[in-house]
């Protein structure tokens, strides 16, 4: 059928030309002169055309054959974000007017050549960038090397293995010296025990002015293959190796437990040195998360942390008596009573009534559903037929950081590359070194956005806590804080989009589900406390991360478990119940709080499974999804319906989107006219002319929301965006100079800073002057997770 | 050509980049709850990131605009639009710059500046800008040929050329299929049925704007790519119409001939020309793109000398009982035919009357109505067959099995029970 393209060329209305393919085809009509004649069957015999839409290529297969390379290049380049030219290379440009473009066009030889030159330049830099690891570590994840990640995980688990062979749990539990180099792992290969490891001297304490890296000089781990983590040692190679010698002295202080003060059972807790990894030197002992502490809302009583703390562990064993208690809760007063306590109390600043409250809280946000298996381990850990210490490690959580510092400015190496090292010295940004190693550090290093430092202080605050670097299938304890600190560092990264790194250090913690990460785990410590001690955000990352690395059913299907669990913990409320389902009875206050919150964590998950929806290009189910989150955030409706209707523009349906738009100004005039909503329905109108090519009046709409919002930069960058569609690349270029001049703080973003470099890249063959300008603007402002790929330098 | 590079620095620069439309950024939305390490640290962050939406941060889409990262795809039917900037790179003033941007493909040479007159002056820092739009209409390597002509200051008049080249592919994959409806009654109005299957070859998802048959001026044409329930007439596709990338879609056309074509349907032969399809489609922020396929043709279904097709049956007859059924008998041949028709009992289907009956004759294009009698015994659902038609000219006879199908029902059951 396709092989008619000899009769091609028929001139139609578009050029476009179609196969001839009536006459073979009709191939049996002149036989049914004959004398049988049976109309229906024979005659139905449908003729299928293949409609060739161009004459020169035969068929589609050849079409395809041609594309590949470019595909592939778009490929590469959607991720590298090269640049836009088409293809400004020498190559194709000519001085002279010597050869006719006929001859250019005949002799395909030549098209190759420049083709394959031009593919060679876009691979040449690619490859450039991948010797250059240490400047960016971005660029080489998102060339994702998935082979060599994959094989590194196999690596991984071989190796892992080997140690879960050669670990004795008794042997490591109490050592924090042992904690192995990368060297350790690899001589564990050659059953060496973990006792025989020189002690190396422990990174967060050593007084050395630079970070440490955990793995020596000139050795190649066989952990951290993946490129992204080639970073961190090349970064600290200077640094000495590894754990201390420091933290086995050190006295155990279980931060959040003080349960000594109230335990009445005095016997020595077995497993508390087991708990008690947290060692902390000097300042590092009020590692204590003050947030957890402060409820939030209702009656946040003004009173120093360390007695909420206390009595907060005392009362929530007292204010949630499971039928299954431990006799350290013995005190264990009747839920009813206790409620009317409460509700004398409430709304006073007497610390007890405060303490109810908190534990009222903890309960409420520590809420969660394990599954059967687990559920069992923790109901006969607290009637006592089972102790943890004896079990078995296939169940427990024993996480450790992956790899140890990213310690990295790509900022800096840019400025030493462009600017010279006069120039780059005088970038000053705060490093894990700079704050105090505690968690208002750590929250000094994620506001001022140096977050690669602020993971690095995570990782020490982690190796503090026995679970640093290469202690992964080590057996370790948990605590509130140790959950919070991976909270944040997985967090971290996920934010600076180093997503491999955060899929293997969420790896042991394998479903989030061990009976080692819920406080019932831990009777002594956490007397009577319940429910998970891995806080919702972590579940919700774990949920969200495998998306991002191109695994969206297997996100879909863990923010699926989560919703489920909110549900369920939705119902049981209306049905009155505890979270948890048991038969605890809550004031309506409190039955209302908390039915706010997980409202509050199902709608979160909602937009996840939507966000990821989107990211699949399931725009059906993801719009359905938006949809429904309505219902549960009726103060965003604007938003969402704003944000459906950019979901049909982006397909390509502007009539849909126009419909979606209206319902927006509906809302709008219902709820009365707010600031955001005028500039929200303003903003929607532009991006419905950009769909109908109508940039002068797309244009004029953006204006529009700056005559009302004259700081708005969606608008202001916008506006400009259409004046280059319009022609106007000067005018655009000017005002976008301007912005980021005159608002760095609001300016200096990835995408407004991404427009802008294009726009100096067409503009004139000094480009990388003028980016090397704004890399000094950027050095001055943003810390150290900018993203410099959107200056285009490299 | 490096060689000519190295020779000699030009003035000018001519920078060359491709408007695909922009594209809204994403954001990643990281979160915590208040009660967490950082606190509100990550929620103030978000809101204080210009691209995300205030008062949902959560939502990923935004709505800030990025200009398009790479040269991407371009399909046969879209439009080809690209910013061509001059820019003086130099620290002198040039004079009489012509800035002329064409278009090569592999039939023709086309002119895309929008001016063909020379700018007299262009001062140092400044820069000529052109707009160039083009809606593709060839498949295969393009070239984007701009010539820059221009005299320096010291009068010498210098001249230099770029190419851009870039391959146009085919969006889309367009599969028809005929289905004659003539077995059963609508043979009366000789509908034809197109089966359209339109395959998106491309990357990226595309809506479908319009797919329309335009037909050619014997037929009338009836979509029926949408079921109308009450006033609103809804989608066969469902609510959202656009196609993944290599998904297919088949939309379904039936055509009827205008009635003064109807008349001489039965004896139209041969190659006939149905229409054509027309495809507006749009991708990312309303990238549009158009296509037409050339006259779809049919072989009109070959009739043979005579055509027996079916005026009048009815659809439920009783079991054993007698019915109607009137047969038209169109004599599509170049000759006066002398019919005799005959009538052969099957299994099921009794005919009552006499065969063997002469019919007289019959001129060409002539046609005559005949009405019969006929019985089933046997339920469900029959097929008519078993009438021959013997021309005693040349002694040819005519099978004609399967004319048609009655539902044949007892007519006693639903009193029994």
């Amino acid at each position: 059928m396709d092989t008619g393209e000899s009769h091609a060329h028929r001139p139609v209305t578009l050029d476009i030309t179609v196969e001839d393919v009536g006459t073979e085809t009709s191939a049996p009509a002149p036989t049914e002169q004959t004398t049988s004649h049976t109309p229906s069957r024979n005659n139905v015999l449908p003729q299928e055309d293949s409609i060739d839409l161009g004459g020169e290529f035969a068929t589609p297969q050849e079409d395809s054959s041609t594309t590949p390379s470019e595909s592939l290049m778009d490929k590469l380049n959607d991720q590298m974000m090269e640049s836009v030219m088409i293809s400004d290379s020498p190559n194709n440009s000519e001085e002279d007017d010597v050869a006719p473009i006929d001859s250019f066009l005949d002799g395909p030889e030549s098209e190759n050549a420049g083709e394959t030159s031009g593919d060679q330049e876009e691979q040449s830099e690619i490859g450039h960038s991948t010797t250059e690891i240490k400047v960016s570590v971005e660029k080489q994840e998102e060339e994702g090397m998935e082979e060599s990640i994959e094989e590194d995980k196999k690596e991984l688990t071989d190796t892992q293995k080997e140690i879960t062979a050669f670990v004795s749990p008794q042997g490591d539990t109490q050592s924090p010296s042992d904690s192995q180099s990368e060297e350790a792992v690899s001589e564990l290969a050659k059953v060496n025990t973990p006792k025989d490891e020189p002690v190396p001297v422990c990174t967060i304490f050593s007084q050395g002015t630079q970070p440490k890296s955990l793995v020596p000089d000139g050795f190649q781990p066989t952990l951290i293959k993946s490129p992204s983590f080639s970073m961190g040692s090349g970064g600290g190679s200077d640094g000495a190796v590894t754990p201390s010698k420091l933290t086995a002295p050190l006295v155990c202080q279980p931060s959040p437990s003080l349960s000594k003060f109230f335990t009445d059972n005095g016997q020595a807790n077995p497993a508390s040195d087991f708990f008690d990894s947290f060692t902390a030197p000097s300042s590092f002992i009020s590692v204590s998360n003050p947030n957890a502490d402060i409820p939030p809302g209702t009656s946040p009583a003004p009173i120093a942390p360390t007695p909420e703390r206390q009595l907060s562990s005392t009362s929530s064993s007292i204010s949630t008596p499971a039928p299954t208690q431990t006799p350290a809760s013995a005190p264990a007063t009747q839920p009813q009573p206790f409620n009317q306590l409460q509700a004398v109390f409430s709304g006073s600043d007497d610390p007890f009534a405060t303490a109810l409250s908190l534990s009222e809280v903890d309960r409420r946000h520590d809420a969660w559903l394990p599954c059967e298996e687990t559920r069992k381990v923790l109901v006969s850990v607290a009637t006592q037929q089972y102790s943890p210490a004896y079990a078995e490690t296939n169940r427990l959580t024993m996480p450790g950081l992956k790899f140890d510092n990213l310690q990295g400015d790509a900022v800096k190496d840019l400025m030493l590359r462009f600017l010279g090292e006069q120039a780059a010295t005088k970038r000053q940004v705060l490093t894990a070194n700079s704050v105090e190693p505690s968690f208002n550090g750590l929250r000094q290093l994620i506001s001022s956005k140096n977050w690669r430092a602020a993971v690095d202080l995570t990782g020490r605050l982690l190796t503090a806590h026995g679970q640093g670097y290469g202690k992964a299938s080590q057996p370790t304890s948990h605590t509130t804080d140790s959950l919070q600190l991976w909270l944040v560092r997985l967090a971290l990264l996920t934010k600076l989009n180093l997503f491999q790194n955060a899929e293997l250090e969420f790896e042991p913690f394998g479903n989030l589900d061990q009976p080692d990460l819920y406080y019932e785990f831990y009777p002594t410590v956490y007397p009577g406390r319940r429910g998970s001690m891995v806080p919702f955000s972590m579940r919700l990352l774990h949920a969200e991360l495998p998306q991002y690395l191109a695994k969206p059913q297997e996100a879909l299907d863990r923010l699926h478990n989560l919703k489920t669990v909110c549900l369920a913990i939705l119902e049981n409320l209306e049905k009155g119940l505890a979270e948890d389902g048991s038969m605890i009875t809550l004031t309506q206050e409190n039955r209302q709080a908390s039915l706010k919150l997980w409202r509050s964590r199902l709608s979160r998950v909602m937009y996840s499974m939507a966000n990821c929806l989107l990211l699949m290009k399931d725009y059906v189910l993801a719009v359905e999804t938006y949809h429904s989150i309505i219902q549960y955030e009726p103060q965003q409706c604007v938003q969402l319906l704003s944000g459906i209707g950019r979901i049909f523009l982006q397909i390509g349906d502007v009539k849909t989107a126009e419909r979606y738009f209206q319902d927006v100004e509906k809302a709008c005039q219902m709820k009365g006219s707010q600031l955001s909503h005028t500039t929200c329905v303003l903003m929607n109108r532009a991006f419905v002319y950009l769909s109908q090519n109508n940039y002068t009046e797309a244009h004029a709409s953006f204006i529009e929301v700056l005559k009302i919002d004259p700081k708005n930069p969606v608008a202001n960058n916008n506006a400009a965006v259409c004046l280059l569609y319009l022609g106007r690349l000067k005018e655009s270029l000017g005002q976008l100079e301007g912005l980021v001049q005159q608002d760095p703080a609001l300016y200096l973003h990835e995408s407004v800073l991404f427009n802008l470099t294009t726009m100096y890249e067409l503009e004139s063959s000094r480009s990388t002057q003028k980016k090397q300008a704004l890399l000094e603007a950027v050095a001055c402002r943003e810390g150290d997770s900018f993203n410099t790929q959107c200056l285009k330098l490299v | 050509m490096d060689v000519n590079q190295a020779k000699q620095e030009h003035l000018l620069a001519l920078k060359v980049m491709r408007l695909t439309k922009p594209t809204l950024f994403t954001n990643l939305p990281v979160t915590c709850e208040d009660r967490d390490l950082p606190g509100d640290l990550f929620g103030q962050l978000m809101r204080e990131d210009p691209s995300t939406i205030k008062g949902a941060e959560t939502l990923m889409l935004g709505e800030m605009l990025t200009l398009p990262q790479n040269f991407g795809n371009i399909f046969l039917g879209e439009t080809f639009s690209s910013y061509i900037s001059v820019h003086n790179d130099s620290n002198q003033v040039v004079k009489d710059i012509l800035v002329k941007a064409d278009l090569q493909t592999s039939s023709q040479r086309l002119n895309l500046s929008a001016s063909n007159s020379a700018v007299a002056e262009l001062k140092p820092e400044c820069c000529i800008d052109d707009v160039i739009h083009h809606e593709v209409k060839e498949i295969g390597t393009h070239i984007l040929v701009c010539a820059v002509s221009y005299t320096t200051h010291y009068g010498e008049k210098l001249y230099f050329r770029k190419f851009f080249k870039f391959q146009v592919l085919k969006p889309l994959d367009v599969k028809t299929k005929f289905y004659n409806a003539e077995s059963d009654l609508s043979s009366v109005t000789d509908e034809v049925f197109l089966e359209a299957q339109i395959q998106n070859i491309t990357t990226s998802p595309m809506f479908m704007e319009k797919v329309s048959l335009e037909p050619s001026m014997m037929y009338n044409v009836t979509e029926l790519n949408m079921v109308t329930s009450g006033d609103q007439g809804e989608s066969t596709f469902g609510k959202m119409s656009y196609l993944q990338p290599m998904d297919t879609r088949q939309y379904l056309y039936c055509l009827k001939p205008k009635p003064e074509y109807a008349e001489k349907a039965g004896v139209i032969k041969g190659v006939t020309v149905i229409g054509k399809l027309d495809i507006v489609w749009k991708t990312n922020l309303g990238e549009r793109g158009r296509l037409q396929t050339s006259q779809l043709q049919r072989m009109a279904p070959g009739y043979g000398d005579i055509r027996l097709s079916l005026e009048m049956i009815p659809d439920t007859v009783n079991l054993e009982e007698p019915f109607d059924i009137i047969c038209k008998i169109t004599n599509c041949s170049e000759r006066t035919m002398d019919l005799v028709l005959e009538m052969c009992n099957t299994r099921s289907i009794h005919w009552c009357g006499i065969s063997g009956r002469q019919l007289g004759k019959l001129s060409p294009g002539g046609f005559l109505s005949l009405p019969l009698t006929v019985l089933s015994s046997v339920q469900g659902l029959q097929s008519i067959s078993g009438l021959r038609l013997t021309d005693t000219f040349l002694k040819r006879t005519y099978e004609y099995d399967d004319i048609a199908q009655v539902c044949v029902v007892c007519p006693f059951t639903s009193n029994e029970s």
